[in-house]
């Protein structure tokens, strides 16, 4: 029963970082390992627990194919660790100039709600902003002191879900050519906004921040969406694995995120887990064909089946393997729409998701307007 | 000298110098070069995998105006102006207790010690929980005893209080050392002050107080360095995910180790870094030498040296 604190604020560097290189992989050869038996390479990887298991199968799979490379995975969860031990003076990650990577798994988000909660209160699940902010009104409950039992939308990442709301309002984060910070695009600040009227004024910071102290952990059986302390979230597709085995009782639903105006619809925001080859590789080549192979149909659907999570390849997502998993459809379907967006990976990401994560903090406390807040990074920018 | 005597001299000092190279290669492999190393990084903008490129002053100059780096300054001083006196003085007053006569006194000792044995980031998920506005004991008490329940983590002006909260919990090992100067106080001056109607007070004030102040000078000067350096506390009470550092609500926990550290590791800014900390520790180096300086004033040595 950790407290929100320790997620809350989780800051969008999650998702930047992931489409740099959170679940980058790299493959740096070692040995020769003599002319005879397989080349060794080794794999490292920051995923752990299950989800690394389902990495080892990959892995003994490819193993089992061929006979001239061997792969050896190695779970390594401290990403700075493996950057630093993948760098060399002549420049790692670059190859002609431009940096290469491979989407193994990829993440969308959606609204998810609380059937029993919507239904309760009358509500239908939302498709437009307005009725976003109306259902939020009827289903967050405070008693007779003013204190909040229950809030219309959670926030599980305030980073995710401001940023996320960003483009739905029509905003862009990185620019036109996606390499410039553009915080204070205007239809941010409308959409955080939105979010300020609907939420931080209605009940107050200190009322909002009181109510989150005391949630239960993420994903976890005290997870205060699975507990109904939150009728509607603004989550990705690995719910949707989650619920089943940690909160099976859960009447749930999905729904694509509420659009501002038609053209806005299916406004979403896609994340990415890549692997990559390190230019200071001794055995690119080997790499290369172990990298290939994982992206090949089997290996990715058994892999995002196994973690939850969406296929890189639109070729993909119909596939009737992902029929087993509840809702997931929904997930799916948002990598076709047009307005599914995604953070830069820039070398300024990182320094940009920090400076983001503690204005929307700003926001979110309501010490500072959304407008002021977003100038404040955009003047931090200025200097990346 | 023979012939053979320098030479054995000469064989004495190589061997000497073989025995100490462990430590000597260590310490110019690990220690020299690395320190070197960071003054010529801090004048270049370095990402760890493209060659460093020379920026001059560029990394100094950028402190002026960059805002982070200043509320991570202010909050570090403020900590320290607020740790090392309440450190001092809390050490001073429990020293005096455990010095007391009464029963079970070693085991008092031990408890008060106990914390400092505890593995920082041990203590530190514990402190979160301690802190937790719904299951913590903190609040729990607080609410018992009808005060206030701030959230620790959640509100601004909370949160330092919780970093000394924490660092003051691991406070006994200086409170060890002031009782070991406290025993060490010759009895008969206390007997001699008592004759002359001296109270508890003047005899603190005069007596006590002048003999332990060579070891209140070192603790001054490795309790400001400590909270000048504090990086695990702030670090853990914030900390979001693996590899993600916060800086607490409105960045009221960063520290200036922090936001080195972050810059060297999450921003991969290793010119910038290198340059903050030199400026950390230019600034330890001046405030200690202040210490000292101001110690002929107000330490007192048993053995006058000269």
């Amino acid at each position: 029963m950790e407290s929100r604190m320790f997620r809350r604020r989780t800051a969008l560097r999650a998702v930047a970082l992931t489409s740099v290189a959170v679940a980058a992989v790299a493959l740096t050869g070692c040995s020769g390992a003599g002319d005879s038996g397989p080349t060794k390479i080794t794999f490292s990887y920051l995923w752990g627990g299950e989800e690394a298991k389902a990495l080892e199968k990959v892995i003994a799979d490819f193993n089992a194919s061929q006979k001239e490379i061997k792969v050896v995975g190695v779970s390594s969860p401290d990403m700075q660790k493996q950057l630093t031990s993948m760098s060399s003076s002549n420049g790692s990650f670059d190859i002609s100039d431009k940096t290469y990577a491979l989407p193994i798994a990829v993440h969308t988000q959606q609204l998810m709600y609380n059937k029993d909660l919507l239904d309760k209160a009358g509500v239908q699940p939302p498709t437009t902003m307005d009725e976003l902010a109306a259902a939020i009104k009827k289903l967050t409950v405070t008693d007779a002191s003013g204190a909040i039992t229950q809030i219309g939308l959670g926030n599980p990442s305030t980073s995710t879900l401001f940023t996320t709301l960003g483009y739905a309002f029509g905003g862009t984060w990185d620019g036109k050519d996606g390499k410039t910070p553009t915080p204070a695009d205007p239809k941010n600040v409308e959409a955080l906004d939105w979010y300020t009227k609907t939420l931080t004024d209605a009940y107050g910071a200190d009322k909002i921040s009181s109510f989150t102290s005391g949630l239960g952990q993420y994903m976890s059986a005290q997870d205060p969406f699975y507990t109904g302390k939150e009728a509607m979230v603004i989550d990705g597709e690995w719910q949707a694995v989650n619920i089943p085995k940690v909160a099976p009782n859960l009447n749930w639903g999905v729904v694509d995120i509420p659009a501002v105006s038609s053209d806005l619809a299916g406004s979403t925001q896609v994340s990415t887990s890549t692997l990559f080859i390190p230019n200071n590789s001794k055995h690119k080549a080997e790499a290369a064909k172990f990298l290939a192979y994982m992206v090949g149909d089997k290996p990715m659907t058994d892999f995002t089946l196994a973690l939850g999570n969406l296929p890189s390849k639109t070729s993909l997502l119909s596939d009737s393997a992902y029929d087993a998993i509840p809702h997931f459809d929904a997930w799916l379907n948002a990598l076709k729409s047009p307005n599914a967006k995604s953070l830069s990976s820039q070398p300024y990401s990182a320094q940009y998701s920090t400076d983001l994560g503690t204005a929307f903090d700003d926001v979110v406390r309501g010490v500072a307007t959304p407008e002021k807040a977003m100038q404040s990074v955009a003047d931090k920018a200025k200097s990346y | 000298m023979t012939t053979t005597a320098k030479r054995g001299a000469r064989r004495q000092t190589l061997l000497g110098l073989a025995f100490a190279s462990p430590f000597i290669v260590g310490a110019a492999v690990f220690i020299v070069w690395p320190v070197l190393a960071s003054a010529g990084y801090s004048f270049t903008d370095f990402n760890l995998f493209q060659a460093p490129k020379w920026v001059g002053l560029d990394n100094y100059a950028h402190m002026l105006q960059d805002s982070t780096f200043w509320k991570a300054l202010w909050n570090t001083l403020f900590l320290t102006v607020t740790g090392v006196p309440l450190t001092i003085i809390i050490s001073i007053v429990g020293a005096h207790f455990l010095n007391l006569p009464v029963r079970g006194q070693p085991l008092y000792r031990a408890l008060v010690y106990l914390p400092t044995i505890v593995p920082v980031v041990v203590g530190g998920y514990l402190w979160r929980w301690l802190l937790n506005t719904q299951y913590g004991f903190v609040d729990y008490f607080l609410g018992l005893l009808h005060l206030p329940q701030p959230e620790w983590l959640e509100q601004p002006d909370w949160g330092k209080p919780a970093i000394l909260l924490m660092c003051l919990w691991t406070i006994g090992g200086t409170m060890i050392i002031y009782l070991a100067a406290i025993k060490d106080v010759p009895g008969e001056l206390y007997e001699a002050a008592e004759l002359d109607g001296a109270g508890w007070w003047g005899r603190f004030r005069y007596i006590t107080w002048p003999t332990i102040s060579p070891v209140t000078l070192f603790q001054i000067i490795v309790t400001v360095i400590a909270y000048l350096q504090i990086f695990a506390q702030p670090y853990l009470l914030t900390q979001t995910r693996l590899n993600e550092t916060s800086g607490g609500p409105g960045q009221s926990m960063i520290s200036y180790a922090m936001y080195l550290y972050q810059n060297a590791f999450v921003f991969l800014k290793m010119g910038y870094a290198s340059a903050m900390a030199w400026v950390l520790f230019l600034l330890t180096l001046i405030i200690t030498l202040l210490l000292l300086w101001s110690s002929k004033k107000w330490v007192h040595y048993g053995s006058e040296r000269d």
